[in-house]
């Protein structure tokens, strides 16, 4: 039995001062029985402060007076009689008795303090856990109460990773970092307590080093003096989630008390430990919508693209990582780096150093090349050592620059748009941080992801800004455009659009192409849409469309894009007559050119006959016949030719004084050779009609067409006018025949380019339908009017007005 | 003085089975029915002329000719006119009609081929192989290829 330290005084006193006691009353009293009891009462004392021992010391010591002054004097000293042998084995007894009894008492109060303290100390552990709110915490709690109650020399906490396979530290107390470099991950299927624990769920109790290195001979020592070691599952509503390790300063013998109390502990830990992890994960998700939040107001406070791509870096570092870029694919397939940014801005340059000096290339089977082509992540943990090892085979000033960066763990992120990968966002940490973890890699997703809309509203503005000023430019072009989708409704409609067909924009926009756009099958039938993928170049067809009561020629071009139709049409009536009356024309002209042509021809032909004889009556008639076609060619030739002058601008007046009257009495003269004799010719002058200012040429050209005109209008013969007069500084011709008039409605007619009223109406009425043309275009380019009175069957009067003076 | 004696011996085997004696030379111009009117005469065909589109009408009704020169561009009735009146009535629905006419249009062709024309003289012309080529274009008419000179005219546009 062993004795508390303070209780062997009071023992000795007791053991000293009962048989003294005795002593003293049995000089005094001379009373054996009181002796006797102040003798049994001193055993009992010496035996309750002391124990069995003192018991017995204070019985022997006490015998000794006792006898000395109570035995008979017969007896002397010593044990005389019987009777005071029986008297000194029931003191001696009684000692014994009473000592075993209150041994026994003291030892259950020890255990019953000892067990109390245990649960003190578990009160105390599960009050400091339910404090700590980070694994680091929790350790800490763990620990202070083990190393309080002498126990544990250090401890650490480590926690299954995400996939299941590897424990992972979280915190330790007590072991030096120079021993736990190679430990922060370790395989959970490793021949390891802490392993063992976690994967079997069983709590390993070590003793010693040499029950230790028996059942554990993988694991080397963590220390140089490793004694016991407890490794303890943390164990949650019946998940495992990690592993606690104790190790202990010398070996140790570890009871049912101590193992229950530790494995108490464990669940404690494992409790608070979960709970940590809970809070953490909430505050880290609460901080990281606070960064995304923030990321997205820097991320869309520009809309430039690449300042937006420019930007991303900045926001990760150093928030998530130490080192971070961007890279984008250019429109030639080259990667390029817009933005580096670097927790240390003296290696900031480095980051920039790198990609000029060793650009990746696309086709590369890792990192952003890859996350560029494939649009998937790239996540490393920790970058494989061989990594480097390729990097220092390929350049050994590479592998030093990667050196420089403390490049320990990667994570390279996509920034897409819409399906389509813009950029890449890589994140790069130190050695000395933590590996990136599944959620960093969301987090740094998330934050592309945030990147890519913020770069794509940037994109749509930019187009969005493009289409406007296109929708602008086409507000205001000349020609009417507009565009279907694919299913034939028109989705845009311009203002020329409108001008052109009459439809209001309004009316068109959102109806079927068939419905709202005037002539459609026409322009479906005849304009062969080109394919702006095949880089095809449209071709206009001109389709007749009836706008309202007329009908308009419409020049259409159409390009098919693939999403839809864009038509572009333009009014091209005017070119289209135009155009049809120079087709006319030139049918006419060749035909005002065949007849005589034939004739010269014809009658040459039959002089060269060897029975036809050039001087008898026919010859000279095919002679004849032959100049006065060939005149009648040069005439048509000449006409032709004025009028692409007229047309082109080139013609020159020339102006000098003329006699109008001689001017009109040579034109009648020279048309009067070639008029039948069933007409004839008068000229009617005022007096005092003076010289006149003109280009005597042109208006010569202007009066034969007009007398020959009447002549040709006069196909049974009649008078042939021409009245002369002048007022105010003004000439006035007028030349009247009594021929076939003209209908009301052909009066302005007349003058166009071309225009020859019905040949039928007419004998031998030929020409190119240029005469009066001609003559309208010259005097009013002499500043002068010509104008027309007639009425089918009562001839016409042609009025030139002309300034003379 | 025969027509045949002067033509050509390529030209004399169709053109043997035809007596080309009457022709009417329909043009408003005067200086091409003389140059038509002289080389045939020399042939020994019989020319009538018309002026104007009734003027062929009543020339026709007067005598029948071999075959109509007819020009398109003509006064009153124009030449597609009086071919439609000739193919419309029984006793003119089988008289040749060729067209001597400045129009050298492929659809004026293929207009005279579909009014019935057997042939289409484009001028300016050569009116000294006149004959040979009026013989030569009966000549396959009697020989019932009427309808296959239509063809050809057809085709030539």
């Amino acid at each position: 039995v062993r004795l508390p330290r303070h209780q062997y005084l009071p023992a000795a006193l007791v053991t000293v001062f009962g048989p003294a006691l005795v002593t003293l009353l049995a000089l005094f009293t001379d009373d054996s029985v009181v002796a006797a009891l102040v003798y049994v009462l001193a055993i009992i004392t010496a035996s309750l402060a002391g124990g069995i021992w003192f018991g017995l010391a204070a019985s022997a010591l006490s015998l000794i007076p006792f006898n000395y002054f109570f035995a008979k004097p017969e007896n002397e000293f010593g044990f005389a009689t019987g009777e005071d042998v029986v008297v000194a084995v029931v003191f001696v007894a009684t000692a014994l008795a009473t000592g075993a009894v209150f041994d026994r008492e003291r030892r259950a109060r020890a255990a019953l303090d000892a067990a109390a303290a245990g649960a003190r100390r578990l009160q105390q552990s599960a009050e400091a856990l339910s404090s700590a709110v980070t694994p680091a915490e929790v350790l800490d709690a763990v620990l202070t109460e083990s190393v309080a109650a002498a126990e544990a020399r250090a401890g650490l906490i480590a926690v299954l990773t995400e996939d299941g396979r590897d424990l992972e530290i979280l915190a330790q107390r007590g072991y030096s970092e120079d021993r736990l470099r190679n430990w922060h991950r370790f395989p959970l299927e490793g021949e390891y307590p802490l392993s063992y624990a976690v994967r079997t769920g069983e709590p390993v109790f070590i003793d010693s080093e040499a029950e230790r290195i028996r059942r554990f001979p993988a694991l080397p020592p963590i220390t140089e003096q490793t004694h016991a070691l407890v490794c303890l599952p943390l164990v949650v509503e019946g998940r495992t989630i990690g592993g606690l390790t104790f190790s202990f300063a010398s070996d140790q013998e570890f009871d049912e008390e101590r193992r229950a109390m530790k494995v108490a502990l464990a669940r404690q830990a494992a409790q608070a430990l979960d709970r940590a992890r809970l809070y953490e994960a909430l505050s880290t998700a609460e901080q990281r919508m606070s960064f995304l939040a923030e990321a997205s107001d820097v991320l869309s406070s520009s809309l430039d693209y690449e300042e937006t791509l420019r930007s991303v870096p900045q926001l990760a570092v150093p928030r998530i990582a130490d080192w971070s870029g961007v890279d984008v694919l250019d429109e030639d397939g080259a990667i390029r780096r817009v933005a580096v940014a670097h927790s240390d801005p003296a290696k900031l340059d480095w980051g920039w150093e790198i990609s000029r000096r060793f650009p990746p290339r696309p086709e590369e089977a890792r990192g952003v090349a890859k996350v560029l082509r494939t649009g998937e992540p790239e996540f490393l943990p920790e970058i494989p050592e061989q990594l480097f090892e390729q990097a220092r085979a390929r350049d050994p000033e590479m592998a030093g620059i990667l050196e420089e960066l403390g490049m320990h763990t990667l994570i390279c992120v996509p920034i897409r748009a819409r399906d389509r990968v813009l950029g890449a966002l890589t994140l790069v940490r130190a050695e000395s941080a933590r590996p990136f973890s599944r959620s960093d890699l969301d987090l740094a997703m998330a934050l592309a992801d945030r990147a890519g809309a913020a770069a794509d509203n940037a994109l749509l503005y930019r187009e969005a800004e493009q289409r406007g000023e296109a929708a602008r430019a086409l507000t205001y072009v000349g020609d009417g455009v507009f565009l279907l989708d694919r299913g034939g409704v028109v989705r845009y409609w311009n203002r020329a659009a409108s001008l052109i067909t009459g439809v209001a924009e309004e009316d068109a926009l959102d109806h079927l192409a068939c419905d709202a756009v005037p002539g459609w099958e026409l322009i479906e039938e005849h304009v062969r849409p080109a394919d702006a993928g095949a880089g095809e170049l449209a071709r206009a067809a001109a389709v007749p469309v009836a706008l309202g009561e007329e009908e308009r020629w419409l020049s259409v071009v159409a390009v098919d894009f693939g999403d839809g139709r864009v038509y572009a049409m333009r009014d091209v009536t005017e070119e289209h007559a135009l155009e049809q009356a120079r087709s006319d024309f030139v049918a006419t002209a060749s035909h005002e050119l065949r007849t005589p042509l034939a004739a010269v021809y014809g009658a040459a032909k039959t002089l060269r006959r060897e029975d036809v004889d050039v001087n008898s009556q026919v010859g000279q008639t095919f002679l004849d016949m032959i100049e006065s076609e060939a005149e009648r060619l040069n005439g048509i030739v000449g006409q032709l030719l004025l009028t692409g002058q007229l047309e082109s601008g080139r013609l020159s007046l020339a102006e000098t004084e003329c006699d109008l009257r001689e001017l009109v009495d040579n034109v009648l003269a020279t048309v009067a050779v070639s008029a039948p004799e069933t007409v004839s010719f008068e000229v009617e002058a005022s007096n005092g009609l003076g010289p006149a200012r003109c280009d005597e040429d042109k208006l010569r050209q202007v009066l034969v067409n007009l007398v020959e005109n009447a002549v040709k209008y006069s196909p049974n013969g009649g008078t042939v006018s021409v009245a002369l007069s002048s007022t105010n500084g003004r000439a006035r011709i007028e030349v009247r025949d009594a021929g076939l008039g003209i209908p009301e409605a052909d009066h302005e007619r007349v003058f166009e380019k071309f225009t020859r009223l019905d040949p039928g109406l007419t004998r031998g009425v030929g020409g190119t339908g240029l005469g009066l043309y001609i003559a309208r275009e010259l005097v009013e380019r002499m500043g002068g009017t010509i104008a027309v009175v007639s009425a089918p069957g009562s001839g016409s009067t042609f009025t030139v007005d002309l300034p003379v003076s | 003085m025969s027509a045949d004696t002067d033509k050509p011996p390529s030209m004399s085997a169709p053109a043997d089975s035809v007596q080309l004696r009457r022709v009417l030379v329909a043009d408003d111009e005067a200086p091409i029915r003389a140059v038509c009117r002289v080389n045939l005469q020399l042939a020994g065909i019989s020319v009538d002329e018309a002026v104007t589109g009734n003027e062929v009408l009543d020339a026709i009704e007067r005598e029948r000719p071999d075959v109509v020169l007819l020009d398109i561009m003509l006064p009153g009735l124009d030449g597609w006119q009086v071919a439609e009146e000739l193919l419309s009535e029984t006793q003119t629905a089988d008289l040749p009609i060729v067209f001597l006419s400045a129009r050298a249009g492929r659809e004026d062709i293929r207009r005279g081929a579909n009014l019935g024309a057997v042939d289409y003289i484009v001028k300016p012309f050569d009116p000294t192989t006149l004959v040979d080529r009026l013989e030569a274009t009966l000549a396959r008419v009697a020989a019932g290829e009427g309808e296959q000179l239509r063809q050809e005219l057809l085709e030539s546009t």
